[in-house]
């Protein structure tokens, strides 16, 4: 129950918070929103399904990419529509990590720090590529991406404005995070525990362990592109640097450092990490990226479970934290 | 049939580099389990503590020991205060080494700005081979390389030191029942490991740009070759940073090196994924 | 002396020996026997440091050497000769020997002629790969490593598993010429009742995490009750 609570407070607050800060901060807040969906993505994957992904980027840049396609008709000058361009975005990452994860799991599939290298690897890699691939802009990207359309029926309504694109940004987010939630509580979320700690014994049930393994990438996958998508049309540009290692960096530091077991610290840390990175920036200057490189450091070996879903545990189990293995 | 000596050599000498900095990897992580993410700003401390011992006016040579030593420091600072938490958590140490990486970068921009820096060469002559010529201290870069491989191979083959080094990669428990003292090894490892990164650093300094992104240009194909490479702890690198350096090195001479960079990484993550094993067959790494 | 008072140890959560105590006593060969899963390893490598100990302490002639790492309790003097006898299959005999002279003590390679002419075939095959050995033959190399490092008492862990009757029977002669000779302390987890009447002093029986029962050699020949009560024979 106690967990509920902070949820919906921490909503509520969310939902509440374009009364009191102004437009710049509103702003500031759909992006910070968007990279919690992006972190949940991150925390789905390696946090519940065992599967450290170094490159999540790869995803989120996709899904960046393919609803600038589809929104600038770049393939189909008349097919703009911004559902028709989420549809694209989120379809084509999922397919992509069937196929990528179909490649890397399937057999005698590799894993663990194999699979971290691997995926930076391909990060790196498609960076490269989108550098020099003209047709989409090459290194400077893709400019004049068209906000969101949300109209229906005929009717056109697209987001410039603040204030609607953060509500609307919100409930997709709270949406997405509830669903992820009822996901992880279910029995589907009882096998991803099995995944992670005995996949050995798993398969002895009658799993497959691989279309376990490919489902959870998959649906990782989706959200990564979703998240990216939504990122465009707010940001109206679209470059390598979504897809490559900076950004992965930076998903993996707000997962690791909210906590990658935990829905809720996940999403935190990514909002948190970003906030404090807005704020402070300005007063550490570039000390702020050093700043965050040892806290980063600090919070895998002080704290395996997250600087943030240490403390949400203890407020929300009402029962001894377990200590970090030593 | 001359004309394709120098690109040969010039990979020869990319090859060496890389398989330098693999070794100082591939000791980590086979004999610790430790995913030092890192070791390429390592390789970059390297190339900026030469940077500072030639504004200083020092010889090259004095740079390249300073180079060692500072780094090698750095590794045994890292290894007291972070690595040591971490031994058994293997994919922690790839997040907690990540962060280290992120501090160090961040440190180098701090202090130098992140705008490239240069070094210059300490030989400026070349060698005519036949109507080309070749920069002398590319060809010396190769003989300080193959020595300190030779070196380093020595030191894990033939000595009581690598004689307990290898006992620890193989059993540590029955190497500890024995009185061996398997963390003051694996200090020392490290340490070896983050020096040799260092001098490779101040070895390259002169023929490429020393900026503080340096790092990761050497620190995934120091990855692919040690899994591409696989098998024993050492004789894997030598496989695997010839596959991955001299394939990148070559295909540049015929496509764009972002082209070959591309075509490198997925060849490197079709072995890894066909041969886990590597090229060279045996036990799989962990 | 090697003294254990209320040792409790196991792995993880599970707790395989329960406020275990016995006595080793200085110039005998103990020999520890009882069903699997009965704790015996445990209590090995617990007195080795490889596993934590929860609570009571392991004294080795008055200093407490529980808590210690692994390297300190073998340099205080405690050979071990692990279950499975976990040689370094890839090292030549010699290597072998080397090694456990480098973690003790190089002047220990002094040790070396007496080694050989206990056991003259590591003399013979000095250059031969530790894997290319009969399972016998690496025992006998597991033992002498451990002697290897000067210890003051050696514990060996099923040293007969997998091994032919015969080369058994010459080990424990051995083993017990040995312990007459040197004085070595000796305890030795086995099952294999010949072994033990060949060369045990005192015998100590383990049930379920504790110590069950104890006897004497001559006891143990002339009552067998105490063997078919604990090993189920």
């Amino acid at each position: 129950m106690g967990n509920n609570l902070v949820t919906v407070a921490i909503f509520a607050a969310l939902a509440a918070l374009p009364l009191f800060a102004g437009d710049y901060w509103t702003g500031q807040f759909t992006y910070y929103l968007i990279y919690g969906l992006f972190a949940l993505s991150l925390s789905l994957v390696w946090g519940y399904g065992g599967i450290l992904c170094l490159g999540q980027a790869i995803f989120f840049g996709t899904g960046g990419y393919l609803m600038a396609i589809v929104t600038k008709g770049m393939i189909f000058p008349d097919l703009t529509n911004s559902y028709l361009g989420l549809l694209v975005a989120i379809t084509g990452p999922a397919l992509l990590a069937l196929a990528l994860g179909w490649f890397l799991f399937a057999g005698r599939g590799i894993g663990g720090a194999y699979l971290a290298i691997v995926t930076l690897a391909i990060a790196v890699v498609l960076e490269r590529l989108m550098s020099n691939w003209y047709a989409l802009g090459g290194y400077n990207g893709l400019l004049d991406i068209p906000p969101l359309d949300i109209g229906l029926f005929g009717y056109s309504y697209e987001l410039w404005d603040a204030l609607p694109t953060y509500y609307v940004i919100l409930a997709i987010v709270v949406t997405l995070f509830l669903a992820l939630n009822i996901l992880t509580r279910s029995s589907f979320g009882l096998v991803l525990t099995a995944l992670r700690n005995h996949p050995d014994r798993l398969a002895f049930f009658g799993f497959s362990v691989l279309q376990i393994k490919l489902v959870v990438f998959a649906a990782s996958a989706a959200l990564a592109g979703l998240s990216g998508a939504l990122f465009v049309t707010v940001d109206g540009f679209v470059s390598p640097t979504l897809i490559g290692f900076s950004l992965s960096t930076e998903v993996l530091i707000w997962v690791a450092i909210g906590g990658k077991e935990m829905l809720l610290a996940a999403f935190l840390g990514a909002l948190l990490t970003r906030f404090s990175e807005g704020w402070l920036s300005e007063l550490f200057g570039d000390f702020w990226t050093l700043i965050l490189g040892l806290a980063f450091m600090a919070s895998v070996v002080l704290l395996p479970r997250g600087l943030i879903a240490t403390p949400l545990q203890a407020l929300t189990r009402r029962r001894r934290p377990t200590p970090p293995p030593s | 049939m001359i004309e394709i000596l120098p690109p040969l050599l010039d990979a020869l000498s990319y090859i060496l580099v890389l398989i330098l900095v693999a070794l100082g990897l591939m000791i980590v992580f086979g004999m610790m389990g430790v995913i030092n993410m890192a070791h390429g700003e390592l390789f970059m401390v390297g190339a900026y503590v030469m940077v500072v011992c030639q504004s200083l006016g020092l010889p090259f040579l004095v740079g390249v020991l300073f180079s060692g030593i500072l780094v090698g420091l750095l590794g045994l600072l890292i290894e007291a205060a972070l690595i040591r938490h971490i031994y058994t958590r293997t994919l922690d140490t790839i997040l907690a080494t990540w962060g280290l990486s992120i501090a160090l970068k961040q440190g180098i921009v701090l202090i130098f700005g992140p705008e490239a820096q240069s070094v210059i060469s300490p030989l400026s002559d070349t060698v005519s081979l036949g109507e080309f010529s070749y920069p002398l201290y590319r060809l010396l870069l190769m003989g300080a390389s193959i020595a300190l491989i030779g070196l380093t191979f020595w030191l894990f083959l033939k000595t009581d030191f690598g004689l307990t080094a290898r006992a620890v990669i193989a059993r540590p428990d029955t190497a500890a029942t024995l009185g061996i003292n398997t963390r003051s090894l694996y200090r020392r490892s490290f340490v070896i490991g983050t020096t040799l990164a260092g001098i490779a650093g101040a070895l390259v300094a002169p023929l490429i740009s020393v900026d503080p992104q340096m790092g990761l240009g050497y620190l995934i194909p120091g990855f692919l070759s040690i899994l591409v490479g696989g098998a024993g702890p050492l004789a894997g690198v030598l496989a695997g940073g010839a596959a991955v350096g001299g394939t990148n090195s070559l295909l540049t001479v015929w496509i764009s090196p972002v082209a070959a960079q591309i075509a490198v990484f997925i060849m490197a993550i079709l072995v890894i994924r066909l041969r886990p094993e590597g090229l060279l067959g045996g036990r799989r790494g962990k | 002396m090697l003294e254990i008072s209320n040792l409790n140890a196991g792995y993880g959560e599970v707790t395989v020996l329960r406020n275990f105590s016995c006595r080793i006593e200085t110039g005998q060969v103990t020999a520890l026997m009882g069903r699997n899963g009965m704790g015996k390893t445990t209590l090995m490598k617990s007195i080795m440091g490889l596993i934590p100990v929860k609570s009571g302490t392991i004294h080795l002639n008055g200093i407490q050497i529980n808590g210690k790492e692994t390297y300190k309790i073998s340099r205080a003097g405690i050979g071990y000769v692990p279950q499975g006898r976990e040689v370094f299959e890839q090292f030549t005999v010699a290597e072998n020997l080397r090694l456990a002279a480098l973690g003790s003590s190089l002047s220990n390679l002094d040790r070396l002629p007496q080694i050989h002419d206990w056991f003259p075939i590591l003399k013979e095959r000095h250059d031969q790969k530790a894997g290319t050995f009969s399972g016998g033959q690496q025992q006998v190399l597991a033992i002498a490593r451990a002697l290897m490092t000067g210890p003051e008492i050696l514990l060996l862990d099923e040293p007969t598993e997998g091994i032919q009757p015969n080369i058994v029977h010459e080990i424990s002669l051995q083993l017990a010429r040995i312990a007459r000779e040197t004085g070595l302390t000796i305890l030795v987890v086995e099952q294999n009742v010949d072994m033990v009447r060949t060369m045990a002093d005192h015998i100590l029986f383990m049930e379920n995490g504790q110590l069950a029962d104890q006897c004497s050699a001559e006891e143990l020949r002339s009552d067998e009750t105490l063997i078919h009560r604990y090993l189920s024979i």
